[in-house]
């Protein structure tokens, strides 16, 4: 375990200077808007609070702690000096893989999908998408959390936003329950798939893993199988689901890499016990998991998989070429 | 030897918790919690109640392990909320260790 003391400063100091973790520029992590025409005006603003993009420097800074940690040139090294230079912003962005940048943006952009096919009415600014600083919320440092969402939420006011999308279980905590106790700010927040009204039909079954703040902080895990339901896709249920979900150990990597595979392996077996495809529907949750050695689709992958086969399948629709043909949904694997 | 801080209560308030008085050292936690490890979090609870805070600091870095999962909250049957009282308890410690490298600067 490295020294929650050291790692909290570090991420406290990134969080102060760049608005995230790693000490990179939002605008160099979140590039998956480019070139994809959303709209900046009207209706809900789309904020993902970068969560999903972050995964691949998360995976680079995990890889580097997990290296080093418990070993005896751990011990040998005062953290305090050595860990900011090792887990430097330049050394993740050449660390971070790119399979990794372009799953996380394939997400992304199957969530603005959906939100299309329901007929949401959403905009998307990437200069008001911030993070919301909940890492360091869960890590204790109280004074650094909020004075970080005081900033975020003043930009938020500033333009006015009322109504918010989110698309992971930690940002819509933190702006749902956090924001408007410690920020002084209460927007109208709701996820993609809270607002997903979808057609399409298919006859498969798969096994959710509920991450905590849907399964039980927000109690929202009821929704995405009733969706999925009315899709034709059957959920088949493990023991630790809904609002007793067991956590898939992802929010110990920043201080315990062996420890977060440790609680993953673990939950990875009880998954995959029912012997279906599994998905989940937050990046910490899936990356964790795929460390621990499972194979997880994200619930939008999933959902714009279904939709999309519906609309291809449907020769009376305008078939729009989206840049991926349906047979490279990853949906398809999984029948 | 412990020491025995009798407002140790009263100071982890200032951090949040309001709720640790109400454990009766049942156990269910310590039985849920993915970590399965030891006694945690109701030993943690436990040294909180005696008043036990040099325990606590001696043993801060482990509170870390803790993955705010919730899990222990969602099922203790007298709701002290074990998962909110290690948060605080993470606040405290990082104020304290922060304030004994402000001393030593
Ligand atoms: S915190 Fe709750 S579950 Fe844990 S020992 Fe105390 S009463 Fe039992
Ligand atoms: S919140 Fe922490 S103590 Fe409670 S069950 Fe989860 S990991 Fe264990």
């Amino acid at each position: 375990m490295f020294d929650p003391k050291v790692i909290t400063a570090l991420l406290a100091d990134n969080v102060r200077k760049s608005g995230n973790p790693f000490g990179l520029a939002n605008g160099s992590i979140n590039t998956w808007w480019k070139g994809k025409n959303l709209a900046g005006e009207g209706g809900s603003l789309l904020l993902t609070g970068l969560m999903y993009q972050m995964v691949p420097y998360i995976n680079a800074a995990t890889g580097l702690l997990e290296k080093y940690e418990d070993t005896p040139t751990a011990e040998r090294i005062r953290f305090a000096r050595w860990v900011p230079r090792f887990l430097s912003a330049a050394v993740l962005k050449m660390k971070a893989s790119g399979e990794d940048r372009n799953s996380a943006a394939r997400i992304l952009e199957d969530i603005t999908r959906i939100l299309a096919a329901s007929g949401v009415d959403f905009a998307y600014r990437p200069e008001l998408d911030f993070y919301s600083g909940i890492l360091l919320y869960d890590l204790g440092d109280l004074d650094s959390f909020i004075t970080h969402a005081r900033r975020v939420a003043g930009r938020l006011q500033e333009a006015g936003v009322e109504r918010i999308i989110t698309v992971d279980p930690h940002t819509t905590w933190a702006l749902k329950k956090l924001y408007p106790r410690h920020a002084g700010y209460a927007p109208e927040v709701r996820t993609y798939f809270e607002l997903a009204d979808l057609s399409g039909s298919t006859d498969r079954e798969v096994t959710l893993h509920d991450p905590c703040f849907y399964g039980r902080y927000l109690e929202v895990s009821q929704v995405p199988r009733t969706l999925l339901a009315g899709l034709g896709v059957r959920c088949v249920e493990v023991t630790g689901s809904g609002p007793f979900t067991t956590c898939c150990g992802g929010p110990a990597e920043s201080v315990s890499p062996a420890l977060a595979l440790e609680v993953g392996k673990r939950r990875v077996t009880e998954l995959e016990a029912t012997g279906r495809p599994l998905v989940t529907m937050c990046p910490i949750c899936q990356a964790n998991l795929r460390r621990a050695g499972a194979e997880v689709m994200d619930l939008a992958t999933l959902l714009a998989g279904i939709v999309e086969n519906r609309r291809t399948g449907d020769s009376s629709r305008r078939t729009e070429d989206r840049g991926r043909k349906s047979e490279e949904f990853p949906s398809a694997a999984i029948e | 030897m412990t020491l025995v801080t009798p407002d140790f209560v009263e100071e982890l308030q200032q951090y949040g918790d309001d709720t640790v008085l109400r454990c009766f050292n049942c156990g269910t936690c310590v039985a849920i919690c993915p970590l399965i490890n030891d006694s945690f979090p109701r030993r943690l609870i436990r040294y909180i109640q005696i008043g036990a805070r040099d325990r606590i600091l001696a043993g801060g870095r482990d509170l870390w392990q803790c993955l705010h999962c919730g899990l222990c909250s969602r099922t203790c049957p007298r709701q002290a909320d074990p998962a909110e009282v290690i948060l605080s308890l993470k606040r405290l410690v990082l104020a304290a260790w922060r304030e004994e490298d402000t001393k030593n600067v």
